[in-house]
């Protein structure tokens, strides 16, 4: 039974980490980008949804809808004014960019926030939850894996119906082509960054009232996405859904074995792929 | 009449790597021009530049006497510029009709005189294929692909480079069957070939390149091969 | 010092030495003697932050070799510097080996853990490499602090240092310092120096083409990431043993890759001197504005971010813009 529910609260876990994927995904599949303030941008948009919320006295779903279009404004604005300039087939500039930004905007929010911890009251939703058996299944994890996996179908569906997702992978394919074809590809890079973004609206929601944020948290959710993608295997949004599962369900087993052992059998989990199938468990070779 | 596309002095460089030298080109609406030339003269670098892929001042390059050069290439392609890049350089990862409609999507404001459908009969193999992802197509039929997508930016200036290079002549000949309708429908074309004969017969006008300067240019039909032979391995000036 | 190779036939010589050179290399030499004589009339704190620096220096050298000539970028390096740290203290602590051998029998750790790291990582590229080192570290640091034989998360002590005076402690530590001075700076320079430097600069440039031109890039690659895995630790070792406590958050912070990338990006990437000018920047900043913290960390991420948008070079870049003399030429130059 402790297995059973240590892979339940494992799947659950991993709706939390596919929302941190998603957008990582999605950038690294056309831009080849990896950016380092991802995790501090979603620690970002949690305090800014914290105060938000004791400000306004606003509860959790208003502010989902106020923050998920900030952070797709960041996501434009950080797009035009920083990373465009970057992009190239060299990627120590943009690495070094995005990773002087993280530590600029970690610093800034211990100026702002402090370092204290804290978390968006959600109005009792955080506490509620379902006993199967012996079981308890909280509703709010439920909410945060559903949100995943209509934001995964969603992702995908722009990605292979629509306009901007062909212009998108076309970029991704041959960025000059795809310009000779009369894709302007500075402004379909902007609109990627910012639904990247943007989904870490949802993400900072669901992490502030499931959990607690404070300003040096970033660089955890950082490597978490990052290990989701590459463990799904690069390049598809599904294979990011994926690979948050097996991140949440190794850690959720891990916890169960040792505590102290929980974010560690991630880690390893993620090195054991890189070693025995560095195409990501459901890459195409 | 305005030409569609003209370049003035028109200068590039790759670093401190000069490839253009003031080349000064015209092409008329529905026309169909040759440029021929060796390997290095230049010829890609040329189209390149109309493209907006190499920086260039505005006034070098003129379409329909507006001053466009080093505009970025989705200008260009909605100025009515299209380009079948050398290499075909297809998006992978994408089926036929995926490439096809990034096109579509991104096409010029003119009327739509090329649709999917008559991409598909003007290449009916296509139509077949047009689930499969593009890069498991022939050479021959990528080109297709690759022709299809830059008609479908509905062009009034279509630039080819390279289209029979690598393919078998049947499909060279296959594919230059169809460069009448294209003309047909009041596209002006430039052909960028290397094989001197091919590019004679199928334009109306020529140009020779020869280290990145025009080194002869005259009606296709009234040049003789003793004066292309000089205008593309140097030697005397040949202006006919 | 000028080396003057004959070539065959014309009279050509290849010259690799320059004035600028020959004086950069006297002052070095009096530098380092200056080093060493610290323990006969500095005081402690004033010894204790020159070692600081030359750690810096000597993990922002390896970090430049990494990234400014192998073209691999990691975030990850305190996990070298911190397994190095933690096998001296082992060492000495628990086996009762001097410290002072200990610190070089430690360098066995980064160089063992190095190898498999590398096979691990060498296939992920570009950003990819970068937070995998960054997940190694915090992998190393993760087991460290679940190991009860190392004191788990509380770290360790160096008591054994009480059975030297401060100033034995002090003379042993600069001694070891000047050392590793020599081993990165003096080391990176004598490998750019050699046969392998052409290769190296070649790789930086591009590595494509300098793999078809005979250069064996990967096997290169490798070598330098176990050198500076090694370089970083002995950096690590020493920094830990002056300051005499260990503990896992300090031994495998990510402050070290802040450190170095930032010294390197703001001194200019791909050259030694770039290297030095960074390190010294940020020791004087650190010494006058570390007191305001954050805001001083948020003035250094984003210059770091400047630098990378506007002034690749750094600021070593932007100096031989203006005059060329180098401190370590590496160039060859034909003379007729």
């Amino acid at each position: 039974m402790q297995w059973l529910d240590g892979l339940i609260q494992g799947v659950l876990l991993g709706g939390l980490y596919a929302q941190y994927a998603l957008g990582m995904a999605l950038m690294f599949g056309v831009m080849r980008i990896v950016n380092l303030t991802h995790g501090d941008l979603m620690i970002l948009l949690a305090l800014i949804g914290i105060s938000l919320s004791s400000a306004l006295g606003i509860g959790p779903w208003m502010v989902l809808v106020l923050l998920v279009p900030l952070a797709a404004a960041i996501g434009w604005l950080l797009q035009r004014a920083v990373l465009n300039k970057v992009v190239s087939e060299d990627p120590l500039p943009s690495l070094i960019a995005t990773f002087g930004l993280s530590v600029a905007l970690q610093n800034a929010m211990l100026q702002v926030w402090s370092a204290d911890t804290r978390s968006l009251p959600g109005g009792g939703i955080e506490q509620a939850s379902w006993q199967i058996g012996s079981i308890y299944i909280g509703v709010l994890p439920v909410i945060v894996l559903v949100a995943a996996i209509c934001l995964t179908g969603g992702l995908s569906q722009l990605m292979s119906h629509t306009r901007f997702g062909r212009a998108l992978r076309a970029s991704a394919a041959d960025v000059e082509a795809a310009a000779m074809t009369g894709v302007n590809p500075k402004t379909v890079y902007a609109l990627a960054t910012a639904i990247a973004v943007g989904v870490l609206g949802f993400a900072a929601v669901f992490q502030g009232l499931r959990s607690t944020v404070a300003p040096a948290d970033g660089a955890a959710q950082l490597i978490y996405a990052f290990e989701a993608v590459i463990i799904g295997g690069m390049g598809s949004v599904w294979g990011a859904f994926l690979g948050a599962m097996v991140l949440g369900i190794s850690q959720s087993i891990g916890f169960r074995i040792d505590p102290g052992f929980g974010i560690l059998a991630g880690h390893l989990v993620f090195l054991l792929v890189l070693a025995v199938r560095p195409q990501g468990i459901f890459g195409r070779n | 009449m305005t030409p569609i596309l003209s370049t003035k002095g028109l200068t590039a460089f790759y670093g401190d790597f000069q490839a253009l030298f003031g080349v000064d080109v015209e092409i008329a609406p529905g026309e169909t021009v040759a440029l021929i030339g060796a390997n290095g003269a230049g010829k890609s670098t040329f189209l390149r530049s109309i493209m907006g892929l190499i920086r260039v001042k505005p006034e070098m390059i003129q379409l329909d006497g507006r001053p466009v050069g080093g505009e970025p290439p989705h200008r260009i392609v909605s100025g009515g510029v299209a380009i079948v890049p050398e290499g075909r350089r297809l998006f992978a990862g994408m089926t036929v009709e995926e490439n096809l409609r990034v096109a579509i999507d991104n096409a010029s404001g003119r009327d739509g005189t090329w649709t999917l459908d008559r991409v598909f009969s003007l290449f009916p193999i296509l139509k077949e294929k047009r689930r499969e992802p593009a890069q498991r197509l022939s050479g021959g039929q990528q080109q297709m692909v690759s022709i299809g997508r830059a008609l479908l930016n509905q062009p009034r200036l279509l630039l080819c480079d390279e289209i029979s290079l690598g393919l078998a002549p049947r499909v060279i000949r296959e594919i230059y069957e169809i460069m009448p309708e294209i003309s047909e429908a009041g596209t002006a074309v430039v052909l960028v070939e290397q094989d001197v004969s091919l590019a004679k017969q199928a334009s109306d006008r020529l140009y020779c390149m020869l280290e990145g300067r025009i080194t002869l240019t005259g009606r296709s039909g009234e040049i003789s091969r003793d004066q292309i032979a000089a205008a593309y391995f140097g030697g005397s000036d040949a202006v006919a | 010092m000028s080396q003057t190779q004959p070539l065959s036939e014309p009279a050509v010589t290849v010259r690799t030495q320059t004035a600028s050179g020959i004086v950069a290399m006297v002052i070095g030499a009096g530098l380092i003697a200056t080093l060493l004589s610290l323990p006969f009339w500095a005081e402690q704190g004033t010894i204790r932050s020159v070692v600081e620096l030359c750690c810096y220096i000597a993990i922002a050298q390896m970090w430049n070799l990494l990234a400014g000539y192998a073209g691999l970028v990691s975030v990850g390096q305190q996990a070298f510097s911190g397994v190095a740290a933690y096998v001296t203290f082992i060492l000495a602590q628990n086996f009762g080996i001097n410290p002072y051998i200990a610190i070089v029998l430690s360098l066995a750790a980064p160089a063992i853990l190095a190898v498999p790291v590398y096979g691990l990582l060498h296939r992920l590229d570009g950003p990819y490499f970068a937070i995998g080192t960054w997940v190694v570290a915090e992998v190393v640091r993760l087991i460290t602090t679940n190991v009860g034989y190392v004191n788990a998360g509380a770290g360790m002590s160096l008591r054994v240092m009480t059975q030297f005076s401060a100033q034995e402690r002090a003379i042993g530590i600069c001694i070891l310092c000047a050392l590793m001075l020599i081993a990165t700076v003096g080391g990176s320079y004598w490998l750019l120096r050699s046969r392998y430097g052409l290769a190296l600069t070649a790789m930086r440039d591009n590595p494509v083409s300098a793999a078809s031109q005979g250069v064996n890039v990967g096997r290169l690659r490798f070598l330098i990431f176990v050198a500076a895995a090694v370089g970083t630790g002995l950096a690590g070792s020493i920094y830990f043993s002056s300051q005499l406590r260990i503990t896992p958050p300090a031994a495998y912070g990510a402050e070290w890759a802040s450190i170095a990338i930032f010294i390197v990006m703001i001194g200019g990437i791909g050259s030694i001197e770039g290297v030095l000018i960074g390190a010294m920047i940020f020791y004087f900043a650190d010494q006058w504005f570390g007191e305001y913290g954050a805001t001083y960390l948020v003035v250094l991420g984003v210059l770091t971010l400047f630098v990378a948008l506007y002034l690749r070079g750094g600021l070593w870049g932007v100096l031989t813009r203006v005059v060329d003399a180098p401190w370590f030429p590496t160039r060859r130059r034909l003379i007729e």
